[in-house]
């Protein structure tokens, strides 16, 4: 799923301060999983702005509200009326959330109240990692379910570095080396031999590096 | 509790204003002793920095008019 | 005496001719002055087969490697150009291969680098393209099959020998043998390790080295750094990734008064070095004196391994 973490609030008022009508509004799909965006938070948000708003004498009026998503035209169908009276949102979806209103509503300010941060899941409760970089050309089934792109700090084919050690990242004591964990799935599933295969070179081109990526289905 | 503390702080607001009290409708004596404790606290800290925010806003307004 | 090689890189000439082979390595200053790399090659010259030029060390940003092996190669002296992949995608990489050869530098040691995060500029995006191992193949079809990586033609071939690095300290030990055997079949002819301290563990990993018939296929030269002082010792120890000190030198070292603990790190370096001599499969020595250059003479003739053997 796709984390966020909230912007610091001085910089998120700043955004916002000089409109007259804001509409605070959640997403209820991953970003509420990391309790940053979801529509409770947006509900706290908007308070938390109300209390900046009445100290600093600024005259402004929040309404808080929220979606299941902010990626598909349909979620929006219940805020039709809202968002015709709003003069501006701070969404708390990640970025492509942030964008679809912003697509879907050409006139009006669209801000971030989050930052988007990684695609990763939920070890455990209130703890998220990163785990995948939507490379485009997965290669989990070589690596025993270990991916070098996201979780080897160089994203190295044929890794470890010299810089691993107790299994763990050169960079961080907190980051495991991924190689390492890759070497200890591929023991335990008896095939270490594959370590020795050197795989082609990684085509970015289906990565980030060869542009914007969309995706069609035929026959719909 | 943590969380809602560091909320307020964020807006300036002193966490100490905020307190839960976990008790059961039997307890009335303690509930009265809370009752006065937190409202000498909240007298000693004096006024919120909203509540003197909406004063100020309600003078200037009655001032206008 | 002829020797059969591939190239004009005196490292080759040395090793193929059956004697241990002596190489050490600079670094380039942070300035757009190449006096100081000049001198440090002058100082060492006489007493090494080749000089590395390190690239943007620890990821604090410097004089580029390869324009400082041009500045040795224009003194006379035979460069290896040090090459991260951190830095430069595999178009950038390829180009400069041709840059170095073109200036007739003959050797190259394929690196993946430190992470940004210990250099200069934390915040900077990092390239990884292809990897230290993709590198090695990469010079390799270069010069013997005179391709690009798209499959274009290459009129001149960059003739260079080619090597990568090795750390039999680095965790996991069990596959440092097996990524050692990687290195091999991605076609690395000549391998520098990292610096050796813990003699024994070196001792093991060439045992199984020796068992696989590695050390047949590739020219393994020994790393070896003198400490300066107990507190370089400790420092090594504890903050440097993939180095292993063993507890016995900081005592040696911590043992002697400060003033003579350069002296005595000096002393343990020789000593490493004729140990290794011992060692089969040893090809020769990569003495890093990264800021302590001047010390290389005297290494290297202590050792036993001066004069520097006479090649055509």
């Amino acid at each position: 799923m796709i984390v966020g973490e909230q912007k610091p609030l001085e910089e998120i008022w700043e955004m916002v301060k000089r409109h007259k009508q804001l509409t605070v509004f959640g997403c209820n799909t991953c970003v509420a999983v990391c309790h940053q965006g979801g529509n409770k938070e947006a509900g706290i948000l908007a308070s938390l702005l109300r209390m900046k708003a009445v100290q600093e004498e600024v005259d402004i009026d929040i309404v808080d509200s929220g979606i299941e998503r902010q990626c598909e035209h349909e979620f929006f169908d219940s805020v039709r009326d809202l968002m015709s009276r709003s003069e501006a949102v701070l969404s708390l979806a990640c970025g492509i959330g942030v964008q679809f209103v912003a697509t879907k509503y050409e006139t009006m300010p669209v801000y971030p109240a989050l930052n988007t941060t990684f695609l990763g899941d939920v070890i455990a409760v209130g703890h998220f990692t990163e785990k995948c970089q939507a490379c485009g050309d997965c290669v989990l089934g070589l690596t025993g379910g270990v991916c070098p792109v996201s979780r080897c700090c160089k994203r190295l084919s044929n890794g470890p570095c010299g810089g691993s050690s107790n299994g763990k990242c050169e960079i961080s004591k907190e980051i495991d080396c991924a190689w390492q964990l890759i070497v200890d799935r591929l023991e335990a599933l008896g095939r270490l031999d594959d370590y020795e295969k050197i795989p082609p070179l990684k085509d970015w081109s289906k990565d980030r590096a060869g542009g914007p990526r969309s995706f069609k289905l035929e026959g719909i | 509790m943590k969380r809602l503390q560091g909320l307020l702080r964020t807006v300036g607001i002193d966490p100490e204003r905020l307190h839960f009290y976990n008790l059961s409708a039997a307890m009335g004596p303690r509930w009265a002793e809370i009752c006065n404790e937190f409202s000498e606290k909240i007298i000693k800290l004096g006024p919120s920095p909203i509540w003197l925010a909406r004063q100020k806003k309600k003078a200037t307004t009655e001032h206008d008019e | 005496m002829t020797v059969d090689v591939k190239t004009n890189s005196r490292l080759e000439k040395v090793l193929k001719s059956g004697q241990l082979a002596v190489t050490s390595e600079c670094g380039p200053p942070r300035s757009s002055a190449p006096e100081g790399i000049i001198k440090k090659g002058e100082l060492i010259k006489n007493h090494v087969d080749v000089i590395n030029v390190t690239d943007n060390q620890t990821s604090v940003t410097r004089l580029c490697s390869l324009a400082a092996c041009v500045h040795l190669k224009l003194q006379g002296l035979d460069p290896v150009l040090q090459m991260v992949v951190r830095d430069r995608n595999r178009i950038a990489l390829q180009s400069d291969i041709l840059g170095a050869a073109s200036f007739g530098i003959s050797n190259i040691l394929c690196l993946s680098g430190d992470h940004q995060s210990f250099g200069d500029n934390p915040q900077a995006q990092n390239v990884f393209d292809i990897d230290s191992m993709q590198l090695v193949q990469t010079v390799r079809r270069m010069r013997d099959e005179g391709k690009f990586l798209s499959g274009d033609e290459i009129k001149v071939p960059p003739n260079m020998f080619v090597g990568a690095a090795a750390n039999p300290f680095a965790d996991p030990f069990k596959i440092r043998v097996p990524r050692l055997a990687k290195k091999v079949a991605a076609g690395a002819e000549f391998i520098q390790t990292q610096c050796i301290y813990n003699v024994d563990k070196f001792e093991l990993w060439m045992e199984q080295v020796r068992d696989r018939g590695l050390h047949e296929k590739v020219f393994i030269l020994a790393g070896i750094t003198p400490m300066r002082s107990v507190g370089m010792a400790k420092y090594l120890r504890k903050s440097v990734p993939g180095m292993d000190v063993p507890e016995a030198l900081i005592n040696r070292m911590a043992g002697v008064e400060k003033e003579k603990q350069a002296a005595e790190g000096i002393t343990i370096a020789v000593e490493t070095i004729q140990r290794l001599k011992e060692v089969k499969g040893v090809a020769g020595f990569h003495i890093m004196a990264i800021e302590w250059e001047e010390k290389v003479p005297e290494i290297v003739e202590r050792a036993g391994l001066f004069p520097r053997p006479v090649i055509d």
